[in-house]
């Protein structure tokens, strides 16, 4: 399959799921919303009284300092919140993915079945997207060696910079074997996702195998690492539009947040629609592989 | 030559060859034209007693990086007791191994830079002579000094009688360090400070003087006698060299070697710098109708950060001189060392020399922090250079005022609001922002006025001794106001330069310039530990009304109830503010109120106990209270001094949105 195809195909599945899509994202909003909600009243529970805090937001930079000096405990707390929030949509991410795959793979028609279609296969193979988070462990933590590795031999120009490309130069170069692993592991376990949801009803598949063949299948197939990093280059692209775009626009006041927050979901919207996109044409190139080992067929004793 | 040696200086050429590429390569420069100056501006008659003149010549090994020199001493003995010895520093035995007091109180690690596991340094006096006698072999390290090789003593042949002048004349060789505190050297940079044995001060009241001469403590920095510094200095002829002073003459010199002279007069220190790669700038500084004459020497790399020094330099001058003293000397150095020996060599002053530190790569136009450290560091021409206070024993009379005074020439140079940043929209003053990432003095375990020694540990020596006297000035500033309190300090100046105050005469100059004993600002601020801790205890309005209840006996019963006892549409408002802390200052506390209107209420707690009710009637609500509301007060925590009655969460809903779209945004990188 080509690129082009691969897009396609993620532009007809979110075109014709886009309510199973939407769907995913409500709850991606409702679990921010859930985070902001935390963030919110650990905050207001310390400066509700306090309008150096108004200075603080408003842009005083002493004063954010000060605060920051002033309310570690709370900053701590919702360091906390955040990183809480963050561990559950990573098992939340297990469900979706797989009821999307399934979805995206079944093709079913109407609300009803679409709906069916998406429980039955999150549900199914939720467990064995958690062996996979645990079999895809060591890639992470060779991705994590390589970083720490190539930052510490870039440090010594990067603490001596004198210009903003002195300082960002060794820094792209020193991530870029790390992002190049990360890139490669992390469309493995996406491709080892769409197998395991695939598959999983005709034939055997132990997860740290299909993981195993997985790798071998995109290291001969480079077009699912292009594909997956056109997603990431424009998932950043939106994101980098965005910052550009707002610099320089603050939005005051409660009111101003909720506008500002809304804008934000607008924008995380279209990197969601990118996203699935992406996972459609994952799931259309999922398709073509060779198949796995076949089940054995298990011998059942007849009902008495 | 033995081979390891030999591999040892082949790999030392080989740096210096990779390195000289990317700096674009060693070249003979032109020879340096002499000044032509007298050191001293205008009149020039000695601003000081003199009591330590030192004449030097040395060489420098710019290889193995070692100085061979011979110096003569001229000691003057200024004070009304007699001298049986001299005692002096021997600095560079700081860094020879890790018995030594600065090794020791230090770990090995100073301001971010780490010794050198290999590349120690020390000083070596091959010779001591007086009048031709030799006199090595009496020299003695001070009895309680243990493995510590930083002060040495000198028996004199006769003891020397007030007034009388004693010339010593010394052998030695340096080997310098791998720089990380302050002297030494990276690859081909050499910043040579400390480098010579330097005679102590006589302190103490007429007739009962003692010698100050300390072990060098890492905390600590230096204290010696004004004098006059006539110093020769021999290196190769691709050096760049800047010293001390005016330079007297630049000649050539056998084996592609340069020498050149300096003189400096009415200083106590004398640094210099050599490196084979350094570019220089100047521009004229007006003073007093006259002008100085302003360098920075730099690497080609960072020239765009040498304007902005230079611009910060001139600016220093300019001011201080006008706030304060005018700048007494001819020249001012200003050294932005090479990258890779700014940790170590950068931030540090000597007379007419300064090193600065600050460029990076995140150091844009209108943050300022290069320009910052370049006015710090000049400033010490003032308090240190010129008011030459003892620095291991009162440090903060010289770092904080002086970190006080820096605050003043940045506001004067870059204006009120900007003078930290000013940054595309943001703008930070430095003062503010120094004292935002200070501690706050109450968490301290050590006053302000303590030895650099004895202090707990270096974070606290730092904290003290800048951030917490810059928030004692400032104090003082917000109180009786910047213009009296400059008056103080100036008048303070004049009465000291080219002296050796002490905190007393700090202090005593700063009562008579404001008129007032501050006996209560200064023992709990500066001789104690603690701070304020101011606090709101209550703030409350009930809405007004005459008495209700039952009121008279039997038939004159009356009750009076809401009927007869109406609202009056007032407010009765209870403001109950505190200071649990040691530092008392009279304050200002505003009241805001529903309809806009403010009313203010002084509260001196001095001696009257720790809280204070204040009861206010309106005909509305209170809304906000402010303590301190001009911000006079510098040492206490800001986020709490003003507190609206009424909660209000739009800022932190803002806050928290801005943090849950950032959530959100981590949460599809990790997830769908």
């Amino acid at each position: 399959m080509t690129l082009r195809a691969l897009a396609l195909a993620g532009a007809r599945a979110v075109s014709k799921y886009t309510g199973t899509v939407i769907a995913v994202f409500v709850v991606q909003v409702l679990v921010a919303l859930a985070c902001m909600l935390g963030l919110w009243l650990v905050l207001a529970q310390v400066f509700a009284h306090y309008p150096r805090f108004d200075d603080a937001v408003d842009g005083d930079i002493v004063a954010l300092i000060e605060c920051v000096r002033f309310a570690v405990p709370a900053l701590l707390a919702n360091a906390a919140i955040v990183v809480s929030t963050l561990a559950a949509w990573q098992l939340a991410t297990w469900f979706l993915v797989g009821g999307l795959a399934g979805v995206l793979a079944q093709r079913p028609d109407g609300r009803g079945e679409t709906a069916r279609c998406f429980g039955a296969d999150g549900a199914s193979t939720f467990l064995a997207y958690a062996r996979l988070a645990l079999v895809a462990l060591p890639g992470w933590t060779l991705v994590g060696f390589v970083a720490a590795t190539t930052l510490h031999a870039a440090m010594p120009r990067v603490e001596t910079a004198l210009s903003l490309p002195q300082l960002l130069g060794p820094i792209a170069l020193a991530l870029l074997p790390p992002a190049l692993l990360l890139h490669f592991f992390g469309t493995v376990t996406d491709y080892t996702r769409i197998e395991l949801t695939l598959r999983r009803d005709s034939h055997d598949l132990g997860v740290l195998s299909t993981y195993l063949r997985t790798g071998g299948f995109v290291l001969r197939r480079p077009a699912t690492l292009v594909h997956a990093g056109l997603g990431w280059a424009l998932f950043w692209i939106v994101t980098a539009a965005y910052l550009a775009l707002s610099a320089g626009h603050p939005m005051f006041g409660g009111g101003g947040a909720l506008v500002l927050f809304a804008v934000r979901l607008g924008v995380a919207l279209v990197r969601h629609v990118i996203k699935v996109s992406v996972l459609a044409g994952q799931v259309e190139l999922g398709r073509v592989r060779p198949l796995p080992p076949q089940r054995p067929t298990a011998k059942l004793a007849p009902k008495p | 030559m033995p081979r390891l040696e030999r591999i040892l200086i082949a790999g030392a050429l080989a740096a210096a060859a990779c390195s000289g590429t990317e700096n674009g390569g060693h070249r003979v420069r032109p020879l340096p034209t002499p000044d032509g100056l007298p050191a001293l501006r205008g009149d020039q008659t000695p601003r000081s007693a003199r009591a330590a003149s030192y004449t030097i010549d040395a060489h420098l090994d710019a290889v193995r990086h070692q100085i061979t020199a011979t110096q003569t001493l001229r000691w003057t003995n200024t004070g009304a007791s007699t001298v049986d010895y001299l005692p002096f520093h021997l600095y560079l035995n700081a860094f020879k191994n890790e018995q030594s007091l600065f090794m020791t109180s230090s770990h090995g690690s100073m301001r971010g830079a780490q010794a050198s596991a290999s590349n120690w340094g020390w000083i070596e006096l091959e010779s001591v002579q007086i009048a031709g006698v030799e006199l090595g072999k009496t020299l003695r390290h001070p009895a309680d000094q243990g493995a510590d090789e930083t002060v040495v003593e000198l028996p004199l042949p006769a003891p020397l009688a007030p007034g009388e002048t004693i010339a010593v004349d010394f052998k030695f060789v340096d080997q310098l360090p791998e720089v990380f505190a302050r002297t030494g050297f990276e690859d081909e940079f050499h910043m040579i400070g400390q480098w010579f044995p330097k005679v102590g001060v006589r302190v103490g009241p007429a007739g009962a003087e003692t010698w100050e001469c300390r072990p060098f403590h890492s905390n600590s920095e230096f204290f010696a006698d004004f004098g006059t510094y006539d110093v020769t200095l021999t290196a190769p002829a691709t050096e760049v060299v800047v010293a001390t002073g005016v330079l007297v003459a630049a000649t050539e010199a056998p084996g592609g070697t340069r020498t050149y002279t300096y003189r400096a007069e009415d200083v106590h220190d004398f640094a210099w710098m050599a490196d084979p790669y350094m570019e220089m700038i100047h521009g004229p500084a007006s003073v007093d109708g006259g002008t100085v004459d302003v360098r920075v020497v730099y690497r080609p790399a960072q020239a765009d950060f040498a304007h902005r020094h230079l611009a910060a330099a001139i600016g220093t001058i300019e001011t201080m001189s006008k706030l304060y003293v005018p700048y007494p000397w001819r020249v001012m150095t200003v050294i932005d060392p090479p990258m890779n020996a700014v940790e170590g060599a950068g931030g540090m002053e000597y007379p007419t020399l300064v090193t600065t530190s600050g460029d990076s790569a995140l150091a844009r136009p209108g943050l300022r922090l290069p320009e910052y450290v370049t006015v710090h560091e000049i400033g010490h021409n003032w308090f240190q250079g010129m008011l030459a206070s003892n620095e291991p024993v009162e440090a903060w009379l010289d770092e904080g005022v002086n970190e006080w005074a820096d605050a003043r020439v940045m506001t004067a140079l870059y204006g009120a609001r900007a003078s930290g940043i000013d940054w595309r929209g943001w703008q930070a003053e430095i003062a503010a922002l120094r004292r935002a990432i200070a501690e706050d003095p109450e968490s301290l375990p050590s006053p302000i006025a303590s030895a650099a020694f004895a202090f707990v540990d270096s974070a606290t020596y730092a904290e003290a001794t800048y951030s917490s006297t810059l928030r004692a000035l400032s104090t003082l500033q917000g109180t009786y106001g910047a213009a009296r309190l400059d008056a103080a300090v100036k008048a303070y100046a004049q009465a000291w330069a080219f002296k050796h105050p002490t905190g007393r005469d700090f202090f005593a100059a700063l009562q008579a310039g404001l008129g007032e004993d501050l006996t209560w600002f200064i023992d709990p601020v500066f001789e104690r530990v603690g701070g304020m801790h101011l606090q709101l205890l209550e703030a409350a309005c009930r809405e007004q009304h005459a008495a209700r209840g039952v009121f008279g006996q039997g038939p004159g019963r009356r009750t009076i109830g809401t009927g007869e006892a109406p609202l009056t549409g007032a407010y009765v408002c209870d403001v109950v503010v505190a200071n649990t802390g040691t530092v008392h200052v009279p304050l200002d506390v505003e009241l805001e109120f529903a309809d806009g209107s403010t009313q203010r209420v002084h509260w001196d707690d001095r001696g009257t106990g720790a809280w204070q009710r204040f009861t206010v009637e309106r005909s509305s609500q209170l809304t906000v209270v402010t303590l301190d509301p001009d911000r006079k007060v510098a040492l206490a925590s800001p986020v709490t001094l003003r507190y609206r009655l009424a909660g209000d969460g739009a800022a932190s809903l803002r806050a928290a949105a801005w943090g849950a779209s950032g959530v959100q945004t981590l949460m599809q990188v990790v997830g769908l």
